[in-house]
Order: C-alpha cells, then sequence, then structure tokens
C-alpha cells in the first residue's frame, strides 16, 4: 500500500497519456499523496486524460495537491481531459481548480534586527510620554470643568471605587509592609547589638518605615493590584466600544470613568501608606521585643522622642503623587486598547511596569528635593 | 490510517438509513427557566439545514449541546454515530476533527495571524508534512473567497465579514463533515451574505457536506437551505422544507415569513 502506485498509476493508451488516481485521497492521506505526485512528471501534458474510475474518496486538501501538482508540472487545466469521475468528485475539482487561482498565503513579517528593535522600543516610549502628556492635560481640562459645575462629579462612582482600592487592599498592604518591618528591625538589630547600640534600632525602623518602605511599597501594591485593574476594566470597555457608547450619550468617558479613579486612588493611597506606616513600626516593635530586650512602651517612648513628625509627613505627602502617576498611566492604557483581546493584555502588563518604574523614579526626585529643602 | 478512511467510507455507503446527526429528547434548564422540552429531530448527510426561532429561544444553546460544550439536563445526541454525552475523551477529540464549526464572532484566536488561525487545526490534528501547510492554508484561504494577503494581517485588522470567511477557512481545515454555523450572515452587508450562501451551498453540493445553520437570514433560507427546523417555546413546532413551514398555520412562523412580505 505504501508505494507510489497504489495512488495513481502513468500508462500509455493509443499513444495519450493516462493518469489513473485511485484510492481514499483524503486529508489524513495527503503526506503519501503528496509523496507519490513527486514520481509522476510527464515530458508533456497534451491531450492528458485523467481517469477517476478507481477514486473512492476526494477531499478539497487532496484535489488542491493534485491540481497544484498538475499546474507546476505544466499541464494547465485546459489541456487536461476528464474521465469517469464520479459527479461530486468532478464538482469538487471544478471548484478547486476555480479557486486556486492565487498564490499561497504570505508569511508573517520578517523578524527585526537588534538596532531596529532598539529603535522602535525607543521611539514607542518617546510616543507614549508624548500621549500621556497629552491625556494629563485633558484631564486637567475637565477637572476645571467640574469645578465650574461640581455637579457632574460622580459620587457614587467614587466611593465604589475607594473601596476596592483601599479597603480591599488593606489586609495586603499591612502583611507587606509588617513583613518588611520585621526583616528591617532584624538585620538592622544584628549590627546593632555589636555595639551595644540596640535602641538605635528604634530610630532607623521608625525613619526607614515612614519615610521610604511604607509609601514605595504600598504605591509597588496598588500599581499592581489597581493599577492594572483600572487598564483591564477601561481596555474591555474599549474593546466592548462602551466608551464610544459614552461619548454618543453625550457623557465625557474622562469625566465618568477617569476622574472617580483619580480621586479615589489619591485619596486611597495616603490612607493605605499610614496603614503601613503602623503596621512596619509594628513589625519592628515585635522583632525590638523579641530580639533586643527592647519592650513595647520603651520602644513607643523612644520613638516617640526621636522620629521627627517630618518623616511620616514626607511619606504622606508623596502618597499622592504616586497615585496620580499610577492613575494617569493606568487609565491611559486602558484607552489606548485596540480592539482585540490580546492588546487588554499586553496594555495591563505595560500599566504595571510603567507605573513601578515611575513610582520608583519619583522616589528618587522627592528624596533629592527634600535634600535640598533640608526636610 | 487506512482503516480509519474505509470505516469513514462504510458510513457514507450507508448513509441513507443511517443520519449523520440525531438528537433525541433534549431538555435544557437554566435555574428554573426551561429552555427546551424534548427536542428531537434528525439530519441525514448532506442535508443543508436551517434552525430558527425567536431571540432567547436557545438555538445557540443547542448546537452546544450538540457539539459537547454544554451538557443538557437530559436528552441525547448521537453526531456521526458518537453519543456526544456518553463518550469518553478520547473518541470525542476523535469526533472534533470530523466536524467543524463557525461561531458567531468568528472566535479567531486574536495572538495568531489569520494564517496561523487556519493552520492551527493542521498543526495540532493532522500527520501533514510541514511543507503542505502554508500552500493549504493559501488554498483554505482563497476557498473563503479571501485573497492570499490576508493571511498575513491580525484578526483586529478585519472587517466583521472577513472574520467569518477567516473563520470559515479554519472550519473547514480538516475537511469536516459536517458544518455548525452559528449566525454566519448576521452583521455582513448582503451582497457577502448571499454570497457567503453560495459558497456554503458549493461546498455542501460540492463535498458532501451536511450544514447546521442557525440564523435569521429570510434571505439564506429561501436560497440555499433543503430543511427548516422551528424552535418555539422550547419545542420544535415545524420541520420540512421552507414551503412546508411557510404553509404551516402557526403565528410566530406567520409573522416571520410575512417580516420581508412587501419586498418578496
Amino acid at each position: 500500500m505504501g508505494d507510489a502506485s497504489s495512488w495513481l498509476r502513468f500508462e500509455t493508451e493509443n499513444r495519450t497519456g493516462v493518469l489513473r488516481l485511485n484510492g481514499v485521497w483524503r486529508l489524513s492521506n495527503l503526506g503519501a499523496i503528496a509523496g507519490a505526485l513527486q514520481s509522476f512528471a510527464p515530458e508533456a501534458c497534451d491531450g492528458i486524460v485523467l481517469d477517476g474510475s478507481g477514486l473512492e474518496e476526494l477531499d478539497t486538501a487532496a484535489g488542491f495537491i493534485l491540481c497544484r501538482h498538475l499546474e507546476e508540472a505544466g499541464c494547465a487545466g485546459s489541456a487536461l481531459t476528464l474521465r469517469g469521475f464520479q459527479p461530486r468528485h468532478e464538482k469538487l475539482l471544478d471548484l478547486v481548480r476555480q479557486r486556486m487561482t492565487c498564490p499561497p498565503a504570505a508569511a508573517r513579517a520578517q523578524h527585526r534586527g537588534a538596532l531596529e528593535r532598539i529603535g522602535v522600543a525607543t521611539l514607542n516610549v518617546l510616543r507614549l510620554l508624548r500621549v500621556h502628556v497629552g491625556f494629563v492635560g485633558v484631564v486637567a481640562s475637565e477637572l476645571l470643568v467640574l469645578l465650574r459645575r461640581p455637579k457632574l462629579f460622580r459620587f457614587k462612582e467614587t466611593v465604589s471605587q475607594f473601596e476596592t482600592i483601599c479597603l480591599d487592599a488593606i489586609p495586603i498592604a499591612a502583611l507587606v509592609t509588617f513583613l518588611i518591618g520585621v526583616v528591617f528591625a532584624y538585620l538592622l538589630g544584628l549590627q546593632a547589638q555589636r555595639y551595644g547600640a540596640n535602641i538605635f534600632v528604634v530610630d532607623g525602623v521608625g525613619l526607614a518605615v515612614c519615610r521610604e518602605l511604607a509609601p514605595l511599597l504600598v504605591a509597588v501594591i496598588v500599581a499592581g493590584r489597581s493599577g492594572a485593574a483600572f487598564t483591564a476594566q477601561i481596555g474591555t470597555m474599549k474593546v466592548q466600544e462602551e466608551i464610544d457608547a459614552i461619548s454618543i450619550l453625550g457623557l465625557s468617558p474622562v469625566q465618568v470613568l477617569v476622574i472617580p479613579r483619580l480621586v479615589a486612588i489619591m485619596v486611597a493611597l495616603p490612607l493605605l501608606v499610614f496603614v503601613g506606616d503602623i503596621a512596619g513600626l509594628a513589625g519592628g516593635m515585635l522583632v525590638a521585643a523579641w530580639q533586643l530586650d527592647i519592650s513595647v512602651p520603651s520602644f513607643i517612648e523612644r520613638l516617640h522622642g526621636v522620629l521627627p513628625m517630618s518623616a511620616p509627613v514626607v511619606g504622606l505627602v508623596k502618597a499622592p503623587v504616586f497615585a496620580a502617576f499610577i492613575a494617569m498611566i493606568a487609565c491611559r492604557m486602558g484607552m489606548l486598547v485596540a480592539r482585540d483581546a490580546r492588546s487588554v493584555g499586553l496594555n495591563t502588563t505595560s500599566t504595571v511596569v510603567q507605573s513601578i518604574v515611575w513610582v520608583i523614579v519619583l522616589d528618587a526626585l522627592f528624596a533629592i528635593v527634600f535634600q535640598h529643602l533640608d526636610i | 490510517m487506512d482503516k480509519d478512511t474505509v470505516n469513514r467510507d462504510g458510513t457514507a455507503v450507508s448513509a441513507v438509513e443511517d443520519p449523520v446527526l440525531q438528537v433525541e429528547g433534549i431538555v435544557t434548564r437554566f435555574g428554573a427557566t426551561t429552555i427546551h422540552d424534548g427536542i428531537s429531530f434528525d439530519v441525514p448527510r448532506g442535508q443543508v439545514v436551517a434552525l430558527i426561532g425567536g431571540s432567547g429561544t436557545g438555538k445557540s444553546v443547542l448546537v452546544r449541546e450538540i457539539i459537547g460544550l454544554l451538557r443538557p439536563a437530559a436528552g441525547s445526541v448521537r453526531l456521526l454515530g458518537v453519543d456526544v454525552w456518553n463518550s469518553g475523551p478520547g473518541e470525542l477529540s476523535r469526533l472534533r476533527r470530523r466536524f467543524g464549526m463557525l461561531f458567531q464572532d468568528g472566535a479567531l484566536f486574536s495572538s495568531l495571524t489569520v494564517a496561523e488561525n487556519i493552520a492551527v487545526p493542521f498543526r495540532e490534528h493532522g500527520t501533514l508534512p510541514a511543507a503542505l501547510i502554508p500552500p493549504l492554508v493559501g488554498f483554505k484561504l482563497s476557498l473563503a473567497g479571501l485573497p492570499p494577503e490576508t493571511g498575513a494581517k491580525m484578526p483586529a485588522e478585519l472587517s466583521g465579514g472577513m472574520r467569518k470567511r477567516v473563520a470559515l477557512a479554519r472550519a473547514l481545515a480538516l475537511e469536516p463533515e459536517i458544518l455548525f454555523l452559528d449566525e454566519p450572515t448576521s452583521g455582513l452587508d448582503p451582497i457577502s451574505a448571499r454570497a457567503f450562501d453560495n459558497l456554503v451551498r458549493v461546498l455542501s453540493d460540492a463535498l458532501g457536506l451536511t450544514v447546521f445553520i442557525v440564523t435569521h437570514d429570510l434571505d439564506t433560507l429561501l436560497s440555499i437551505v433543503d430543511r427548516v427546523i422551528v424552535l418555539s417555546g422550547g419545542r420544535v413546532i415545524a420541520d420540512g422544507t421552507v414551503g412546508e413551514v411557510k404553509g404551516s398555520g402557526d403565528p410566530w412562523i406567520r409573522d416571520y415569513f410575512s417580516a420581508r412580505a412587501p419586498a418578496g
């Protein structure tokens, strides 16, 4: 069964070539059929007869492979005579010959070289920065509209966003900052113990947690949690044309979708940072009591004495700025979603990466500015 | 492999007495609502059958039950001789290579190009040499009436009509014996819709393909369909050729066919 003659046989009858097709010409046998066809390469095609009387089954894939081979061998459709085909097989071959006039589908675009990819990526980043700046302008002008007509503010939507951004995030924010407080106090304690300077752990933990660790970590958590959610929600609405529907109803998508999220996250983040401060200090307190023999009352008393009020205030001031950047990036990336499911995923990933990078860049800028202001 | 095709050949020969699709006593409930209340019909090989009914009568649900995506509360489905709801995963997977399904919005994989979408069934199920896949994909595209450049595009770049054609090309990839179409012409302009209908009819005639269409399109019904099954109130209220169904006295059917009466 394996050799070519089980599929086709080329014979000469009365000086005309006859190509007899045999067996089940179906997709499942296509590999063998294509192999068998390779053995058929006539010198001249004129007057070749295609005999289908031995053909049991024929589907479009096999028909296509047959016609393609005949065409490549130079036997154009008109020079062929069909003989002995079942009517439905003849119909099918007609259909195949009608439809196969085009070349095979083009392959996907070539892969780019390293230099070109760097260039494309750079241009994309610049373009993204430009649209972000433009978006900030749009949101600012919509906020001005809101100042003149405060009734436009969507209070209910804002509160419901606040609930998911802030209240639902309290456990995870508290857990992460608590653990960081534990780790930080433990490592600092190991060093301080050598010099018998246990009590200075309180100074270090207080400053680090309130000024840097809690704001940064909480912002990163919120960027991953709520930033990603914003992009996915708005992006899905974009895919479903809901954003267009909002505009057509005479509403502003920025008023309906962006401003409630922006306000909610700017209120929520400082509150979460405060929760983080408390949890981080609690973590430090636990380690201090356990490892360094600093009792809870003396920890609190020392903290009261050495922690300048500016440290937690600096942390709380940074939070709304982080929040504004996260909201702007997330909402903008949601609006930029194309009309397919894949781009929702891509943009969501991009939001998280961009927000975290921006939070850290901003944190560095704040550090420099506060340094110069002696705060 | 040969044995398999001989078996298939056998079923083809005995097609007259052995229908490709038997639906018996299907009951579907979503919570307290009963969608289907005992639906039965047979479809013989090579027929083009349309399933019609008002919105919310569970037409798409019925198709999902037939092809094994949604389990009915009661009843049985025999598709190409296989009891869909009483067979193992291996048997189901073999069955799924033998029918094609065109989903309402095409359901193309959005991360793959058009050509890659059509190549998926070849790569996953076929025993094809890799060199044969690109020309076959090109041929399937043109079989569905699309120019070859379409192959390099992403699904998001296509119009609704083109998506449907690509989905049809993918559904036809493995040379199915039965094709399910869920509202194939909705959202197409009348010219594209008629072209799509003709394509389906030509394929059905040439390939001996059985086609099961869920549709609202009266023109599809009048032009290419051999038989109409009407679903209403969870039951089959009419089943026959377009002429027979049209003549039945049911008010919904009368309204349906007269919805366009002035033009026709």
